[in-house]
């Protein structure tokens, strides 16, 4: 138990470290920017509690908004995220799996992981692009923000997922 | 009563999801109206330490161009300073009063601290930069930032050893600019999208400028002195209410490559409180 929590706090420091130095400091044609930290909550086991999954995911967000200097944004879209998680990934779990899988193409199938996270993620970016333009950005603008980021995500999330996949 | 206990029992994670989200909505909130949530930006010490070090890896990589554009500098400055001399012996031939002013000139309160950007952005919805000085090395919310080709912004917030700086790329960013060699004068305002642009919005019909006019700034506000370059007019067209003119100003500063810049304090009163303070303690 310790060592789990031990090996998932490790997996937070470097994770918020490569978004803060390098996913966030990307926005691809000004409307897309990665945000890799969201795998962080997509791959907490199934039976993660409500409570500890709003936690992290609250916490994470927070991390990446002092860096940013977006101070609730990230963790308000993060929170939403970590709230809906469990609510979707019910829809893919099937019996025969173990009762605390961690979802991803091993548990749930490759279609199965994909659709889940792309929802998952694509909720994230409704809600931060929706915060950060809700002065100034027309509805064009947003969805266009929504749609490149979530598939940039996805890409990486996609890539993430193989290489553990092979192990 | 005890089904509803166990209902909200039950559901407990619907109220921590709520109060989650009120504290984002807070903070939210709170940046945007207050300066007081210095703790929840880069201006805190631990990012600020994480992007210090980081921009010390990047600059051994920049610091052959960075070379060359302080010889640059520095053969600019030698040339003032000839002019100067110049300058200063002529008034020091001319009469007393000439020279009273000329010493005059250096001694208008204004205080110069150089500093170095830790991070910084360019093509966000609102821009910040994080700058490497803090309040212990006096600085102070509301102080101007410039650079050596004009102005960079004004700092926001504070923390002890970092400050977090509203670049003119922002929305928040509202300086007060002056057409060079007019009166007319007008507040700078940046839209979102290029960091090469901001936008003088209500300039008066009546003035007369043209394209490639210089921009500095009015010296209405106690933070620039005033005739700090900003930029160039590079486009003129009505505002929307055709009341006025609309002018887009190329800015000088290149924030996409923006490394070194000063900071610019207007504090003759103040230090002199403090030191005053100072002595009667002692």
């Amino acid at each position: 138990m310790t060592s789990n929590t031990l090996t998932r706090i490790r997996n937070f420091a470097l994770l918020a470290l490569v978004q803060v130095l390098i996913f966030s400091q990307i926005h691809l044609f000004g409307y897309a920017t990665a945000c890799v930290y969201l795998i962080f909550i997509l791959k907490l086991p199934r039976h993660t509690s409500h409570n500890e999954l709003l936690i992290w995911s609250f916490l994470f967000g927070l991390t990446v908004d002092i860096f940013g200097n977006t101070p609730g944004i990230n963790a308000a879209a993060a929170t939403t995220m970590g709230f809906v998680r469990n609510m979707i990934l019910a829809i893919f779990t099937h019996k025969g799996l173990p009762d605390d899988f961690v979802p991803g193409a091993r548990s749930i199938k490759w279609g199965g992981y994909i659709v889940y996270s792309a929802v998952c993620i694509a909720i994230f970016y409704s809600v931060l692009f929706l915060l950060e333009l809700f002065t100034t950005g027309s509805i064009a603008a947003l969805f266009i923000s929504v749609t490149s980021s979530t598939l940039l995500t996805m890409l990486f999330a996609i890539v993430i997922e193989f290489f553990s996949y092979r192990k | 009563m005890q089904t509803i206990l166990n209902f909200l029992i039950k559901h407990n994670h619907w109220f921590l999801f709520i109060l989650l989200e009120g504290i984002s909505f807070v903070l939210i909130v709170s940046f945007n109206n207050y300066q007081s949530a210095v703790m929840f930006t880069s201006a805190n010490n631990m990012a600020g330490n994480v992007f210090e070090t980081i921009s010390n890896v990047n600059r051994y990589f920049e610091l052959k161009e960075e070379n060359n554009s302080l010889v640059e500098q520095n053969a600019q400055l030698m040339n003032e300073i000839e002019a100067l001399r110049e300058e200063l012996a002529e008034y020091k031939d001319s009469t007393r009063l000439a020279g009273y002013m000329a010493s005059g000139r250096s001694a208008k309160g204004f205080r110069y601290m150089s500093a170095r950007i830790v991070n910084s952005s360019y093509n966000r919805v609102d821009n910040y930069m994080t700058i490497d000085k803090g309040s212990v090395d006096g600085l102070e919310p509301e102080m101007g930032v410039l650079n050596d080709n004009g102005v960079v912004g004004i700092i926001y917030q504070t923390s002890d050893n970092f400050s977090l700086v509203i670049p003119l790329l922002n929305s928040k960013s509202n300086i007060n600019c002056r057409v060079k060699g007019t009166n007319s004068h007008s507040a700078l305002h940046w839209e979102d999208g290029d960091a090469r642009y901001s936008y003088l919005v209500d300039l008066p019909r009546y003035a007369v400028f043209e394209k490639g006019d210089t921009v500095v700034t009015s010296g209405y506000s106690s933070i620039f002195p005033a005739g700090i370059p900003v930029g160039a007019i590079d486009n003129l067209e009505d505002s929307e209410d055709g009341l006025f003119y609309r002018a887009r100003v190329e800015l000088f500063v290149d924030f996409t490559s923006i490394d070194n810049v000063y900071i610019i304090g207007n504090d003759g009163k103040k230090e002199q409180d403090a030191l005053e303070k100072k002595i009667i303690k002692e």
